[in-house]
């Protein structure tokens, strides 16, 4: 039951005291228009009180005669605004914080709720504060970084969820406590449990001195501060910069909007490509972290995972390695010479994509029955793809190829790279610099592994390519 | 402002709490209820200093539960708008800060700050003059005016200034 339902009790006094207070929020909503002034003895006594208020042993009983009649109107304090109009840079709880009017009905606007419940500011508001917010960012030489948290930070698993054999994990958790370094933590009072990626400690000490970090999840508000705990045990990468599901503005999308920084300075960081449509430039797509088994299946994979193999990423040469690499490659393009006003104009994503051209760089790839035979092969995203890490395609072979891509070793192009001692290997080859940001050894995707494999090979590989026959 | 008031309540009590105790338990039980809470008529009802009257218990027809109307005197506090307030800083970010003033809550956004303040990051956020001899931030105490109230069923929110004479900071635990 609310005290909303309390009634105040129908003796005389308190009658007064209701009406007086009524009369109060009458005179709130309509402020600018009340014109009785208050009676300076009363205000005298009510300055009094005001003084002794902060402390309850202070608290006085306000005699009703005094209350009884009196209207209040917001003005026995000087109106301290300007006559110019205000315009309403924001709200909290419904309330323009810079004039103090309600704005119910008006109101539109960003929800900041990650900063604080009831926190709204505009668009204008938003866009200034990106811009004295870049001002400062400059001067420290950072940009922003978004970082999303399951696959791409760490992977959770609901207990009930843990395969048998799974259970030896539980003897490994980290206590909650001793918060430093540790990877796997059981979180009984959220019936979780979960792993951090390798390399996450390092990663995100280095880039926090290059980045202001935000955390942006589609989890809800306390799995987001809990796991920000857990990476940031010490708070000193994210602040109130935690962003989750509860705070964002578009459903089942992540956005940029209550990112206060400048989209030519935020990088992202995310392992699901469709939850940012708007934003793809600024995306590092990263591979996927399955640790348990449970986030295996929730993917339809049917391979084991890593706690079922027992095993792990590479700590030193894992993706969070590569990414770290790249981050700070894109970071020092943008400063390159100084930073400060000499980087005004620079645009991160297109330095990202520079930066991605470096991967594939002097590469010359034919593509050999890779492409169904009816489109265009430029338009395949195999194509588009290996262009965008910086190597060169062709569709007929000659001297300066490198590469050949092909499916199967009876091709005429695959006898002739064999021939002029050219690199053979299948597509998985790209896809990997793709998604991990490296380029790497052509010897670990020849066209033996692939038959070694069957013709499964991986799930990229046959999603989306049909033969040519 | 706090007020001294009468209110009354229909308290609802289980059959076990009958017998010698039953005032007692109807007390406590209404301290639990109404204590801490919000009315959107009359503010935060800060505390309950004594009880008018208990009426006769109505017996609820099937449950065993009873009804007694308890008329109560509490102390509520509610914020109004030009009222100066002296607040504890809670939190304080680049929109501005947060300040308590006993169960309410009153946020001065960085329009409303003295415009030689400048917000500074860092595990202590702060807004400084560029002397550096002012600062504002966690647990140091400013006096502040609201400048807007709205008071809903379960909450109260409040803007406040601290850009006008005699407001801002009057002491900071930090630097002493
Ligand atoms: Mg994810
Ligand atoms: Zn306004």
């Amino acid at each position: 039951m609310s005290v909303a339902s309390d009634s105040p009790v129908h003796s005389s006094s308190s009658d007064d005291l209701a009406a007086f207070l009524e009369n109060e929020l009458d005179s709130d909503s309509d402020s600018d228009s009340s014109s009785e002034s208050f009676p300076s003895e009363e205000a005298e006594d009510v300055a009094n009180h005001r003084s002794k208020r902060r402390k309850l042993e202070y608290v006085e009983t306000i005699v009703e005669e005094k209350i009884q009649g009196v209207t209040f109107s917001g003005e026995f304090s000087k109106a301290s605004s300007s006559k110019l109009p205000c315009e309403h840079p924001g709200s909290f709880g419904e309330l323009c914080f810079k004039c103090g009017r309600s704005l119910k009905e008006e109101e539109t606007g960003v929800s900041f709720g990650y900063m604080h419940k009831g926190m709204k500011l505009t668009e204008e508001e938003v866009a200034k504060m990106r811009d004295s917010d870049n001002k400062v960012l400059q001067r420290k030489r950072k940009l922003c970084l978004v970082l999303d948290l399951d696959h791409t930070l760490l992977n959770s698993t609901v207990l009930r969820d843990l395969r048998p054999e799974e259970e030896y994990l539980k003897s490994l958790t980290h206590s909650l406590q001793d918060g430093s370094g540790g990877n796997l933590f059981m979180l009984e009072f959220m019936n979780m449990m979960t792993k951090l990626r390798p390399f996450v400690h390092t990663f995100l000490k280095e880039a926090s001195e290059l980045f202001e970090m935000y955390i942006y999840t589609m989890g809800d508000r306390p799995y987001a501060e809990q796991m920000a705990k857990l990476l940031d045990p010490k708070r000193e990468y994210f602040g109130d910069r935690v962003i989750s599901r509860d705070d964002g503005t578009v459903r089942h999308q992540k956005s940029l909007d209550v990112v206060l920084g400048k989209e030519s300075s935020v990088l992202i960081l995310d392992d699901t490509e469709h939850a940012w449509p708007n934003y793809k430039d600024n995306l590092i797509l990263i591979e996927r972290y399955h640790f348990f088994a449970s986030s295996c299946r929730q993917f339809d994979h049917r391979f084991q995972s890593l706690s079922q193999l027992e095993s792990d990423e590479s700590e030193p040469d894992g993706i969070l390695a590569s990414i770290l690499k790249v981050l700070k490659q894109t970071h020092s393009l943008y400063y390159e010479g100084g930073g400060g006003e000499d980087a005004n104009g620079r645009d991160v994503r297109l330095l990202l994509k520079q930066v991605r051209k470096e991967i594939l760089k002097g590469c010359k790839v034919v593509f050999s029955r890779v492409f169904p035979t009816k489109s265009r092969p430029e338009d395949h995203p195999l194509w588009r793809t290996a262009e965008g890490l910086g190597a060169t395609c062709a569709t007929e072979v000659d001297a300066s190829v490198t590469h050949v891509v092909a499916m199967d070793v009876g091709t005429e192009k695959v006898r002739w790279a064999i021939r002029e001692k050219k690199f053979v290997v299948h597509r998985g080859w790209i896809d990997a610099a793709n998604y991990l940001w490296k380029r790497h050894p052509e010897e670990n995707f020849g066209l033996e592994q692939l038959k070694k494999q069957g013709t499964g090979t991986e799930e990229k590989t046959t999603n989306d390519v049909t033969l040519e026959k | 402002m706090f007020f001294h008031i009468v209110l009354e309540r229909n308290m609802q009590l289980h059959p076990r709490f009958f017998g010698r105790n039953l005032r007692e338990n109807l007390v406590s039980k209404l301290m639990k209820d109404v204590e801490g809470t919000c009315s959107g008529r009359h503010g935060f009802v800060v505390a309950i200093t004594g009880i008018e009257t208990i009426g006769k218990g109505l017996i609820r027809d099937g449950t065993g539960f009873v009804t007694f109307p308890v008329k109560y005197q509490c102390v509520v506090f509610r914020p109004f708008k030009g009222e100066i307030l002296e607040a504890v800083v809670t939190l304080v970010n680049k929109m501005g800060f947060f300040a308590e003033a006993g169960p309410v809550q009153i946020f001065v956004s960085k329009h409303l700050i003295p415009d030689d303040m400048e917000f500074q990051t860092g595990d202590m956020p702060n807004y400084t003059t560029s002397d550096g001899s002012v600062k504002i931030q966690k647990e140091c105490e400013v006096r502040l005016k609201i400048i807007g109230t709205r008071v809903d069923a379960t909450e109260i929110f409040c803007v406040g200034t601290i850009k006008d004479d005699f407001l801002g900071v009057i002491n900071d635990p930090a630097a002493s």
